[in-house]
């Protein structure tokens, strides 16, 4: 991906924040999961969305760290290799519920507001 | 939106700090995750039927840039500025290391510039720019009888008087006796007796600048008149010195000249005071201050011996206080015009007064080292210069690797600023070592300068001067690299120096000869000058002879005549001594800074208008003094031990005196008259001293033998 930086910057940095929420809520469903197990279920959910790279969730996982919402283990995968477990923490519930809150109010505001055009 | 606490953002900040100082980054966890990742996508794909290659080229697709991942990962661990920076250090250094000769020329170079600016910065900085040791000291001013040409000079204690109760602008005004006039007293009860020069001050001196004493109290405004005034206060030296720190020491009695004082009073360490630079010295800082003795009915308007400080009412500019002083004056001319007439008052700010002979030198030292940095900086701009164009292949490299040209100059100008820094350090370090060696060589004017010290304001001039440094040189080369494209630049027969290069390296040589030749000339001008005041005849001879303070004490010695006696004495037990050729005695040594003039009369001629007088320099002196101090007699004869206060009365003058006012006629057997009724006989003729100063012309001066001196 050779593209000017400019432009994944504008793009990710939208992408990025809805990355976050959408790792949280599927630790929070589906219990652990290891890096490509996260990037998996991203895909089913959204294809759209993962027409990012899937590199970038690792981006998010860290960050997610920094921030004391998931925390990570070393254990070993379906295959027995060793991999990197995810999980999400108390911390990481409360910004969940937060977010979710947030990200639903906002929606329903918009909702309306796209409602309203359509009602002339 | 997320709630962050501050204390989660330190922690975070913290954290990230720790990790771009780590050794081993954290890379490597990512790095198997990463790979782990990559080959299991391969496998999905394989799965799907693709070969192996196909499958890994899809899978890394997929996944996207794994090196811009993990700097994107890395610069969220670490602040990647202060990465930036180390990178860019450990690469200066590693450069510096590869090429030591530049190195070092540069860095030396830069020392020199740096060290000379930092050492004179730290002299004017102790001369110049701090402010005085007085509450507020921009609100003091010095007041001074301005004569006719509008010189200043002392003040007589009943103008003193008059200002003070006629003038509304200051909240405080203070009289101090000349340096000149000091007191001299003698400590006696004490063991051996000891000297201390006294300082005599109306009772608002300290207050007016804002001293509070350590111990005790000021002086009262009583203390001021006459048998109220034998108290004291002491100057932190003498306490800890002569009185041994004692605490109790307010209210104790102590006898100065046999006269019995009471000590009211200590003053804190390090309070100094002086009208001018050379008062500063600490030589002559007073070590007794004792109150002057203001009797209404004796106060005297002729007796200029005086300085007077004020300072400034809250919310009074000078302008307004000299106004209202121009108003004053004025009146005082109109009342006493034998004293007073056409004479002026001036205010001068404190801290101007003390710096005033030396600011010029001083400024013009400053604007000379600073072209000796600009030169230095020019100097190390050009080798950078030279260097940059040998290097431009290795920022081709760079600029295709993908470096911006933002981060190419900022690496470049950590490498001209570590440089800077090298040259600062070791430049201050030079400068400290230069100011230790000539401290003790200053002439005694800067003497304030014996308080250089490395204080804070030091440092921070020399750091900001390192970097001003640095950026100025370090701008050379960045112009100079930037014109070639990367392209052309790694060509292989690229010739190194492109056009604007050639050209900025030639600008730069030919300013440093410039500034150069201009410094050269300034200081050739300065050599000659002072080679032309060396070699000045003085006036007297300097080498071979010894001089020597005595202080009498007022009570045991009230009578001239006493005093000629002990001379007479004294010097007859000198003469005929092995290694003595000649003594004598004088109250004022040629140069000594001190001097004392009166006012005189020439028998025979007309009188002149009020308010104006012939004035000479006044010199009691004994016989064999002129001998002594080799000042050749020109005409007539010097004093004898037959010149007593019965014998008729003598003076003989300088020779500048007699060519000024007996021009054409011989001024041997003339009669003046001064400071007494007496009539005195011009009987000799002396040659000039250049008492004031090796770059004034001599003054006229007038030599009485000790017992026909007014006073001593």
């Amino acid at each position: 991906m050779t593209k000017g930086k400019g432009d994944i910057n504008k793009k990710s940095e939208v992408l990025q924040g809805t990355l976050d929420l959408m790792i949280l809520k599927t630790l929070q469903a589906m219990g652990p999961l290891h890096g490509f197990g996260i990037a998996r279920r991203l895909e089913q959910l959204s294809e759209a969305v993962l027409r990012l790279n899937e590199g970038t969730v690792y981006t998010s996982l860290l960050r997610l760290q920094q921030e004391g919402w998931i925390a990570a283990e070393w254990g070993a995968s379906e295959n027995n290799r060793k991999a990197k477990f995810y999980s999400i923490t108390k911390r990481g519930l409360k910004q969940l519920a937060r977010e979710t809150e947030d990200w639903e109010r906002i929606s329903g505001v918009i909702d309306r507001l796209l409602r309203l055009e359509g009602q002339r | 939106m997320p709630e962050i606490t501050i204390l989660r953002k330190v922690r975070k900040l913290w954290q990230r700090m720790r990790a771009t100082f780590r050794h081993e980054p954290r890379e490597s966890e990512f790095q198997a995750e990463m790979e782990e990742h990559v080959s299991l996508l391969a496998e999905r794909y394989r799965r799907q039927g693709m070969t192996a290659e196909a499958a890994m080229l899809a899978a890394g697709r997929q996944f996207g840039n794994r090196t811009l991942l993990k700097e994107d990962l890395r610069n969220m661990q670490i602040i990647p500025a202060i990465e930036a920076l180390r990178g860019d250090l450990t690469y200066a250094a590693r450069m510096l290391r590869k090429n030591p000769g530049f190195a070092a020329t540069a860095v030396l170079t830069l020392a020199l510039g740096i060290g000379a600016n930092t050492a004179i910065f730290s002299l004017c900085n102790a001369v110049l720019f701090k402010p005085l040791p007085y509450a507020e000291p921009d609100r003091l001013v010095m007041l001074s009888e301005t004569d006719r040409d509008g010189r200043p000079g002392g003040v007589a204690l009943a103008n003193f008087v008059d200002w003070r109760d006629g003038s509304r602008s200051f909240s405080g005004m203070a009289a101090l006796r000349a340096s000149s006039f000091a007191s001299s007293f003698i400590l006696g009860g004490h063991g051996e007796a000891s000297r201390l020069t006294g300082g005599d001050v109306s009772s608002s001196f300290f207050s007016v600048l804002g001293i509070r004493l350590m111990l005790g109290r000021n002086f009262l405004p009583e203390e001021n008149l006459p048998g109220h005034n034998r108290v004291a206060i002491l100057s932190y030296a003498t306490w800890t010195r002569r009185f041994g720190a004692d605490r109790d020491i307010a209210g104790k009695a102590i006898t100065l000249n046999d006269e019995r004082y009471t000590v009211v009073g200590v003053l804190p360490a390090g309070f100094q005071f002086g009208s001018t630079a050379e008062d500063f010295q600490a030589a002559s800082q007073v070590d007794i201050w004792v109150p002057l003795v203001l009797d209404p009915q004796r106060l005297q308007r002729g007796a200029h011996m005086y300085h007077v400080i004020a300072r400034l009412g809250p919310g009074v500019k000078l302008a307004q206080a000299q106004a209202e002083l121009d108003v004053v004056a004025a009146n005082l001319a109109k009342h006493y015009p034998e004293d007073d007439k056409e004479k002026g008052i001036l205010a001068v700010p404190l801290a101007d007064q003390v710096t005033r002979g030396v600011r010029v030198a001083l400024e013009t030292l400053l604007g000379a080292v600073g072209l000796v940095l600009l030169i230095a900086c020019a100097n190390v701009a050009n080798l950078l210069l030279s260097r940059a164009a040998a290097r431009q292949k290795e920022m081709a490299v760079r600029v295709a690797l993908g470096a911006s040209r933002g981060r190419l100059a900022q690496q470049l100008l950590t490498e001209s600023l570590l440089l800077a820094s090298l040259g600062g350090l070791a430049g201050f370090v030079l400068a400290i070592a230069a100011m230790a060696a000539l401290t003790p060589h200053l002439p005694a004017d800067l003497s304030r300068a014996s308080v250089i010290a490395i204080d804070p304001q030091l440092l921070i001039f020399t750091v900001v001067i390192s970097l001003v440094t640095g950026i100025l040189f370090g701008l050379g080369p960045l112009f100079g690299s930037w014109r070639k494209s990367a392209g052309e630049s790694l060509k292989q027969n690229n010739r190194t120096s492109s056009g604007i290069q050639t050209r900025l390296r030639s600008g730069l040589a030919v300013a440093q000869i410039a500034i150069a030749i201009t410094l050269l000339i300034g200081a050739g001008l300065m050599v000659k000058s002072f080679w032309a005041l060396v070699h000045v005849a003085p006036g007297f001879r300097s080498d071979s002879i010894l001089t020597a303070r005595l202080s009498l004490p007022g009570s045991r010695y009230d009578d001239n005549g006493k005093v000629a006696a002990l001379e007479r004495a004294l010097l007859d037990r000198l003469h005929g001594r092995p290694g003595i050729q000649s003594a004598g005695f004088t109250t004022y040594v040629p140069l000594s800074g001190l001097d004392n003039d009166w006012g005189f009369l020439i028998e025979g001629r007309p009188p002149l208008p009020t308010g104006t007088y012939n004035t000479a320099q006044y010199r009691p002196a004994s016989p064999g003094y002129f001998e002594a101090i080799g000042i050749p007699l020109l005409r007539g004869r010097s004093f004898t031990v037959a010149d007593t206060a019965e014998s008729p009365w003598v003076v003989v003058i300088s020779d500048s005196m007699a060519r000024e006012y007996w021009p054409s006629e011989n001024p041997i057997g003339q009669r003046l008259q001064f400071g007494s009724e007496k009539w005195r006989t011009v009987i000799g003729v002396v040659g000039d001293v250049l008492d004031q100063g090796l770059d004034m012309a001599a003054r006229a001066e007038m030599y009485v033998p000790v017992e026909q001196a007014p006073n001593l």
